[in-house]
């Protein structure tokens, strides 16, 4: 089916932060912010354009002095407002405070299960106890809480604890998300990420681990689609472009947060506009393979694995993903 | 008397009214449709779509239509007997009950 407009927006309404962790794909990114007069703007475009979700990240969204009255406006206009943050910042009232602006959802990053890994990856001494403690503080307001987990090589092997750790404090769905060569990840990739065999052995033990672990497991890679994990009926490969759409702090729309090319401004352009003719966009709804990829009879399944992962490691849309293991036969 | 369909207020859902007119020119052009939806719904993290007569039954399932009512509507609208989409309605809405899609 072709969307009229993106089903979920991602938006990083700025990019700043209080912390500075050894992943992050924005940091020593800026953008020029837009008044609130814009940003309430393109709230009411997002929702003229009947978008269902819009997901706050950054940045880091609770630093960001108009976050309630941009969520509010976003939930009185019937969209699900969600965010991601680092916990620093939420404490009970912040948490009664993000209830009240019309937050359905809020997700908080905890990267390891314990100081050692999490606050050495987050650059944050007490950062993993904040993280712990907002989750506490969202449970205790009735708010849904998430936690979210990039894997790398610091805690894949602990990652079963972090998940018992983030259901013990309150989270209900824990996201285990790839790690992303961008920005500081890719500076630091030969450090934090894994092989693709590494990538193969993890995937393969926690979607065996699921079932069992104590909070629902949720993964956002489409290189799990090699496996034969992905849902039937699913979006191939990459959803970004397909079903999700960035916005960055001007109202400039991008694919993904980890692929910085503009597909047009949202505030002068109009989101269906964007939408339906950006070339960028179209890239990654039109992939042609490339290398391995070319003979790799699973390639239907997967369309190359994730896009922003080839194109931050090679520059190109159609590249296979870095994590992929298949050794297809030439 | 029957029930009247309702939509789960939790499941987020969007109709593309372009893509509905596309079906049905094509339709009307005595092309194969098969599947092709024109409404999509997001329910636990996943993408569904609805074809033509699927979408058609979910967007009047609004709480004050009974399956016949709904039927009667969509025979009126694609000159079909009324007893043959009451069938399909019905069991359409069991397949939505079941997923916890409709109360």
């Amino acid at each position: 089916m072709k969307l009229s407009a993106p089903l979920t927006v991602n938006w990083t309404l700025s990019y700043d932060c209080n912390f500075s962790c050894r992943h992050c794909y924005s940091r020593g990114r800026e953008g020029r912010e837009l008044p609130l007069s814009d940003v309430l703007r393109i709230v009411d475009e997002l929702a003229r354009c009947r978008v269902a979700f819009v997901n706050f990240g950054g940045g880091e969204p609770l630093v960001y002095p108009h976050l309630r009255e941009v969520a509010r406006a976003a939930a009185d206009r019937g969209l699900r407002v969600s965010m991601n943050t680092n916990g620093w910042l939420l404490d009970r009232a912040v948490a009664e405070g993000l209830g009240a602006a019309g937050f359905s959802t809020v997700g908080v990053s905890v990267d390891g299960a314990t100081p050692a890994v999490h606050d050495a990856f987050r650059s944050r001494p007490g950062s993993l106890a904040r993280a712990l403690a907002a989750l506490e503080h969202l449970a205790a307001t009735g708010l849904s809480a998430t936690a979210s987990a990039v894997i790398f090589r610091h805690n894949v092997h602990t990652y079963r604890d972090i998940v018992a750790l983030a259901a013990e404090r309150g989270a209900r769905t824990v996201y285990l998300h790839n790690f992303k060569c961008a920005g500081r990840g890719h500076a630091n990739r030969a450090e934090l990420d894994l092989s693709p065999p590494e990538w193969r052995a993890f995937y393969e033990d926690a979607l065996a681990w699921a079932p069992h672990a104590p909070a629902k497991l949720a993964f956002d890679d489409p290189i799990l689609a090699l496996l034969g994990a992905a849902e039937p009926g699913a979006v191939k490969g990459s959803t970004c472009g397909k079903l999700s759409l960035h916005l960055e702090p001007d109202g400039e729309a991008t694919p993904c947060g980890f692929l910085p090319l503009s597909a047009g401004n949202v505030l002068t352009d109009g989101l269906e506009a964007v939408w339906a003719t950006s070339p960028a966009l179209r890239q990654m709804r039109e992939k042609t393979p490339q290398g391995k990829c070319t003979t790799c009879e699973v390639y239907g399944e997967c369309l190359g694995g994730c896009t922003a992962r080839a194109f931050a490691a090679t520059g190109a849309f159609n590249a296979p993903d870095p994590h992929c293991w298949r050794d297809p036969t030439p | 008397m029957s029930r009247p369909l309702e939509r789960n207020p939790e499941v987020v859902w969007r109709e593309e009214p372009r893509e509905r007119a596309a079906i049905l020119a094509a339709l009307e052009a005595g092309e194969e449709v098969g599947e092709r939806g024109w409404v999509v719904l997001v329910e636990g993290g996943r993408m569904h779509e609805l074809n033509l007569l699927a979408g058609e039954i979910w967007c009047l399932a609004d709480g004050t239509r009974t399956p016949e009512g709904v039927a009667a509507e969509l025979a009126a609208r694609y000159e079909a007997p009324a007893e043959e989409i009451l069938a399909d309605v019905e069991a359409f809405a069991a397949d939505c009950r079941a997923r916890g899609w409709m109360g």
